[in-house]
């Protein structure tokens, strides 16, 4: 196989390095290559999808290269191939860093990380919703569908639902959203941060949403009392995000959306779970997230205790 | 409360992860021998576990029915709250230490 997919890369590269498949990324290939002197990564289609409003290649390249052009921090895209060994590809730079979230947050990063990140999502949230006309608007509604396709009885999520359906903050006007932003999809090295990765599940939607989702307890890798990522505090975060952007987003639209977000990944939990059960993708790794969304509904618990519900 | 995956589900995919992932690389003719071995006790562990009653998820499946219609009564959080804490206990019980 890595024969045929260098023969394939080769065809419109010219000479390639031997492709070497680096680990992570259940639903997509990532394959390190070196051509014409320069560093690359080849993302290919793997077996599934993680829902179904994931992008698909050709477009997740598109808002790459929105994003590139507008000046966020991004690997630079190269080029896009319908059909790489019988499935789209496309080829980009590869940065170097960081994107382990567990060394991540072990690692000495530098204080100003968190406003780092501010300012690339107040970049991100900048991006014309014209230039990419494919991009939907994500809604709840969405969730509790694809909560009941998997039709299991999960009461902590649906309380979750039912406190999101009730205290929903006044309407925002949806920006182009990265959907993933978290530490783990974030390079990051010594200096800070490096690059935005993973944009497949970038959609139009509340800019408090996007913002809060690296706080989801998940994504702290274990470092809970760190409650951006695990690796610094929310305020100076805000803070810069609000200056940059002037949306003025308040703190307790972030603990909606931080629930928000957690209700979400006990829902994905679950998908990820159905594509073992179903067949569309036989592995331990999904198998397991079935049980260990456990976790995440906990934290949902948690949560909406801190907001009085008894 | 039927959890997904069940046991037996659970053990399954170990199953195919050793016997379809693991096995082929070992390379040890004395490790190829136990990893037969240890296939055979899953297996047997496999057909203990059918004989299990199938656990019955209808109060699970009625408090989130009442949820959904918006039906919160006070004292709903710490019930659903025991529940997965029960579930924990099985799946990941020291998840719950990182919140004392």
């Amino acid at each position: 196989m890595i024969a045929d997919v260098r023969e394939a890369l080769q065809e419109v590269l010219g000479p390639v390095s031997e492709p070497v498949l680096l680990a992570g990324g259940a639903s997509k290939e990532a394959w390190a290559v070196d051509a014409g002197g320069e560093r690359l990564l080849v993302r290919r289609a793997g077996g599934g999808v993680i829902h179904r409003h994931t992008l698909s290649l050709r477009h997740e390249f598109e808002v790459l290269g929105a994003a590139h052009e507008a000046g966020v921090k991004v690997p630079r895209p190269l080029l896009y191939i319908e059909d790489l060994e019988g499935r789209e590809a496309f080829v980009m730079e590869r940065l170097e860093g960081e994107t382990i979230g567990r060394r991540i947050v072990r690692m000495p990063v530098p204080e100003r990380l968190p406003l780092e990140m501010a300012a690339e999502l107040a970049k991100i949230h900048a991006l014309e919703p014209e230039r990419l006309p494919f991009l939907e608007e994500a809604t709840i509604e969405r969730l509790v569908d694809e909560f009941d396709e998997v039709g299991e009885p999960h009461p902590a999520i649906e309380l979750g639902l039912w406190w999101l359906r009730e205290h929903r903050p006044p309407r925002r006007e949806p920006v182009v959203v990265h959907g993933d932003f978290r530490i783990g999809n974030l390079v990051v090295d010594e200096s800070g941060l490096v690059g935005v990765l993973d944009w497949e599940f970038a959609h139009l939607d509340d800019p408090a949403r996007d913002l809060a989702f690296g706080l989801v307890r998940a994504w702290r890798f274990g470092a809970d009392d760190r409650r951006l990522g695990g690796i610094g505090d929310v305020e100076p975060y805000l803070e810069r995000y609000n200056e940059l952007t002037g949306f003025d987003v308040r703190p307790e639209e972030l603990d909606y959306w931080e629930l928000a977000g957690n209700v979400g990944w006990a829902i994905g939990c679950l998908t990820q779970a159905q594509r073992h059960l179903s067949g569309q993708e036989r592995s331990v790794e999904l198998a397991i997230l079935g049980r260990l969304g456990a976790e995440v509904e906990y934290e949902i618990c948690h949560l909406l205790e801190r907001q009085g519900v008894t | 409360m039927s959890e997904r995956p069940t046991p037996d589900e659970l053990a399954e995919a170990i199953e195919e992860f050793l016997a379809g992932e693991i096995l082929p690389t070992l390379g040890d003719h004395r490790l190829r021998f136990r990893m037969l071995v240890a296939l055979n006790a899953l297996g047997i562990v496999r057909r203990e576990l059918t004989k299990l009653p199938p656990e019955d998820a209808a109060v699970q499946r009625e408090l989130a029915a009442r949820i959904r219609a918006s039906d919160v009564p006070a004292g709903t959080l710490a019930q659903v709250k025991a529940g997965v804490e029960e579930r924990l206990r099985i799946a990941s019980p020291r998840y719950l230490e990182r919140y004392q």
